[in-house]
């Protein structure tokens, strides 16, 4: 039985790396099989549901302490520059508005954490897998491409028919290459060879 | 992507040098020379350059889908003496080479089979 060769980290992908899919993908694309207990549902509905508990995690709840501190203390400096502004220094005009600024700032941060995570959850991210298919590497470190190589996959007939399946779907997607719409999340089809 | 990183970069540069002015050669007047041109006039415009390089920073820092806490290293470089420079450095390596890199590389042909 060949092992998996184990891809590079996977990042999540937000929606904008979907604009132009083709930019993002690597290589031969499949239908990612629709996961069974997730129907079509509307977004907001899925909400209710118990995907928002990951928000009192320890590690969200330490988060969401931070920023209210974080917010809390510069709304505090921006109205201690109030203070000294009225008081006569004129720069600190500057920083009465700067401060809140930032402020402001770090909700959109935090709340964007927060939206990032439930998009994930929700698998409305999509997994794009950003890394080079394996041509910067040395050679014999690791992966190489094998276009030109002689691998031998004739003594092992799933290690075969895995190589010939990931032909087809290379064929395929060549073909299907202006109306990518079903476009999924895994990228890298990699053949296995015995290492 | 590219653009994103240069305007970054750009903004790093601009933000990590006046700092750099403030506390070393504005400060040190101020106290010795209790001449606050520097650090008055440089520091109201490096706190307004700071903005921008938030905005910059954390544009950048979404396109390469950072996590928290190095985005909120990233985000505050910009206010400490010579650490801008140190993060501008690790940007670079860890995140806007390889992810230039992968971007060339998806331009390219489609992922042939591989053997190791």
């Amino acid at each position: 039985m060949p092992d998996r060769v184990d891809g590079p980290p996977r990042r999540r992908a937000t929606l904008d790396d979907m604009e132009d899919p083709g930019s993002v993908l690597t290589g031969p694309v499949v239908p990612f099989p629709p996961e069974p207990d997730e129907p079509e549902t509307d977004p907001s509905e899925a909400a209710s549901g118990p995907v928002w508990r990951f928000l009192l995690e320890p590690r969200w709840l330490a988060w969401h302490l931070f920023a209210v501190v974080a917010v809390w203390g510069m709304l505090w400096l921006g109205d201690w520059q109030y203070h000294r502004a009225v008081g006569g220094n004129g720069l600190s005009w500057a920083y009465t508005f700067e401060w809140p600024l930032f402020a402001g700032f770090g909700v959109v941060f935090w709340a964007r954490t927060i939206r990032d995570e439930f998009r994930a959850r929700r698998g409305i991210d999509t997994v794009v897998d950003y890394a080079p298919p394996g041509q910067n590497l040395p050679g014999g470190i690791g992966m190489q491409q094998v276009n030109e190589l002689a691998y031998d996959d004739t003594d092992d007939e799933d290690l075969a028919s895995y190589n010939a399946y990931l032909a087809k779907l290379s064929g395929k997607t060549k073909a299907l290459s202006a109306g990518r719409k079903a476009m999924t999340r895994d990228p890298g089809h990699k053949a296995i060879t015995h290492g | 992507m590219r653009a994103a990183a240069l305007r970054y970069r750009v903004m790093a540069y601009i933000t990590g040098v006046l700092i750099i002015v403030v506390c070393f050669a504005g400060i040190p007047l101020q106290i010795v020379a209790h001449n606050t041109i520097i650090s008055n006039d440089v520091a109201t415009v490096h706190g307004f350059l700071y903005i921008v390089y938030v905005v910059f920073a954390y544009i950048l820092a979404q396109k390469l889908k950072m996590r928290l806490g190095p985005t909120i290293l990233l985000l505050l470089a910009g206010t400490v003496p010579i650490m801008t420079f140190f993060v501008e450095r690790w940007m670079m390596r860890t995140y806007i080479r390889p992810a230039l890199a992968a971007e060339d590389a998806t331009t390219g042909t489609a992922q042939q089979p591989v053997a190791r």
